[in-house]
């Protein structure tokens, strides 16, 4: 907010674009990185090949990249896909919801927020794994005990991060929103909200993330039809390559959640660009 | 206390105010006393710390008033009354906001009325020399530019009492000139009641119908200095005047009494 030198009196649209420093190639990046991958499956292949460890333990890529393949076009693994999606966004919707409520009721109200601290702090260091198997007593086997499972991690990831970023609002800020005669609550919309946005972004990326991981781990204890479901059954059947499959495609849905989180972020703080 | 009172927009008696500081309660304003008329233009000078802001704080509503009466407009002050603007030190623009939308974002908490806020927004940054600014955010300003925008919302609320903390204490000496006759130039047109917290004298002379002297803390008035200079001024005009150095410099030797011998 403070860092970029302020332009001078210069009209800004017409600023022509700055030439780009040192000229990258485009496509530098991306081959390296698809290298490395290639690398590192070449050498998995190998070590279950040359016998290094054994296959039955660590799987081989050129099975189980087949296998993923096989089951996407077989729409076997879809199913689980759209179970674990699902789940997910619902956990992140709800936990999203509540935890940008509750930072609205602790900024507007410090004396809760220090009455609550310290139980926020012990609830979010509670090991979610280890509430699971209670959620599921609680909810049931179907999708209500994943979803908490995933509210659970979502809510304090935004809840702390909202609450981090709200403490850099300019005092300045909140002395204009007041001698205008603004409300606590539109105080917290118009000022906290838009200053706390690029932790709140940060919280919401990792938040999506977690929210996935909790869902999954759910999945694993509970069954069901989830991806994390699918990872259990392979595992209890020995089969590497089949746990491997599904890991593949988790690492590629949080890489896409992810992704999709920092555009629509991109969109929403254009003024720090 | 100027033997002339006006009719007194603005009525400040016997108004203490003190903060509390670990243990101890530390007086920041003893007893002041000061009656503003109607569409006066009055600056507060005084050290740092002589609780300048404070009153204007006091003023604004944004601090509960302790000990006294004080009066804006015939009533006791209030947070975010509609005839009440207030601008501050540092621009206070959201950066997340357009010059436009910043000025909107507090015209819109008095107008309803979208199409006549439009008017008036375009107008006052014409005014303040930022047309084809609308869509810039702050962080493409320079500071001079940021203040214009800030000065520009300040008077889009059309108010009848506005307090300025310092507007221009960011800026050089030279961006400074060409901001105080723009202020100049707005407030010549609505005229309403004007207090000025600076620890600027040349722009307090410049600016006021009357400059009040406070004294180190406690605050209290020690001067209050009636400047008959010609309306319409120009700062940048007034600097070539023989008469505003001579008020300059006695207004100069009041403040250095407040504040005691340098040592």
């Amino acid at each position: 907010m403070t860092s970029e030198p302020a332009a001078l009196d210069v009209p800004v649209d017409a600023a022509e674009p700055a030439p780009e420093p040192v000229r990258q190639r485009r496509w530098m990046v991306p081959a390296g990185r698809l290298l490395v991958l290639v690398a590192a499956a070449g050498g998995w292949e190998a070590m279950a090949r040359l016998n290094i460890l054994p296959a039955a333990f660590i799987g081989q890529p050129s099975v189980f990249l087949p296998l993923l393949v096989h089951q996407l076009l077989g729409g076997a693994i879809l199913r689980a896909i759209a179970d674990t999606l699902s789940a997910t966004l619902a956990a992140f919707a709800v936990g999203g919801v509540l935890a940008l409520a509750t930072a609205l009721v602790l900024t507007i109200a410090p004396p809760l927020r220090a009455v609550l601290e310290p139980y926020l702090d012990a609830l979010n260091a509670l090991p979610r794994v280890a509430l699971v198997p209670l959620f599921i007593v609680w909810f049931g086997l179907g999708a209500l005990s994943k979803i908490v499972s995933g509210i659970s991690l979502m809510y304090f990831i935004l809840l702390y991060n909202t609450l981090a970023g709200a403490h850099s609002v300019d005092p300045d800020h909140v002395r204009l929103a007041r001698s205008l005669g603004l409300s606590g609550q539109r105080v917290f919309l118009r000022i906290v909200l838009p200053t706390a946005a690029p932790s709140i972004f940060a919280g919401l990326r990792l938040g999506l993330v977690y929210t996935l991981l909790g869902v999954v781990t759910a999945e694993l204890i509970a069954g069901g039809r989830g991806l994390g479901s699918l990872i259990s059954y392979y595992s209890n059947t020995f089969d590497a390559n089949g746990v491997f499959a599904v890991l593949v495609v988790l690492v590629i849905l949080a890489d896409l959640l992810s992704g999709l989180m920092t555009r629509i972020e991109r969109r929403l703080t254009r003024w720090k660009q | 206390m100027t033997g002339r009172e006006p009719d007194g927009d603005i009525v400040l008696i016997d108004v203490v105010h003190a903060f509390r500081q670990q243990a101890q309660s530390l007086r920041v304003l003893d007893g002041l006393s000061l009656t503003i008329g109607d569409g006066e233009f009055v600056s507060l000078v005084g050290p740092s710390g002589c609780g300048k802001t404070t009153v204007l704080d006091l003023m604004n509503g944004l601090v509960p008033l302790q000990r006294g009466t004080l009066l804006i407009g015939g009533r006791p002050p209030a947070a975010g009354r509609p005839d009440t603007a207030r601008m501050f030190a540092r621009d206070a623009l959201l950066p997340w906001r357009t010059a436009y939308a910043n000025i909107d974002f507090a015209i819109a908490t008095r107008e309803r009325d979208a199409a006549r806020r439009d008017g008036i927004i375009r107008a006052l940054l014409a005014d303040v020399g930022l047309s084809g600014f609308e869509h810039a955010y702050p962080g493409q300003l320079s500071q001079g530019m940021r203040q214009r925008v800030a000065l520009a919302r300040t008077f889009s609320l059309e108010s009848k009492h506005i307090f300025l903390d310092e507007p221009f204490g960011a800026l050089d000496a030279q961006t400074k000139l060409v901001l105080q006759d723009q202020l100049l130039r707005l407030w010549e047109r609505v005229r309403s009641t004007v207090v000025l917290v600076s620890h600027d004298l040349a722009e307090a002379v410049a600016l006021s119908d009357r400059v009040i002297v406070m004294s180190a803390r406690p605050g209290r008035i020690i001067a209050d200095m009636r400047i008959d200079l010609p309306r319409p001024r120009s700062a940048t005009r007034l600097q070539a005047m023989r008469e505003f150095h001579e008020l300059y410099a006695q207004l100069w030797s009041e403040l250095e009494r407040a504040v005691g011998p340098p040592s």
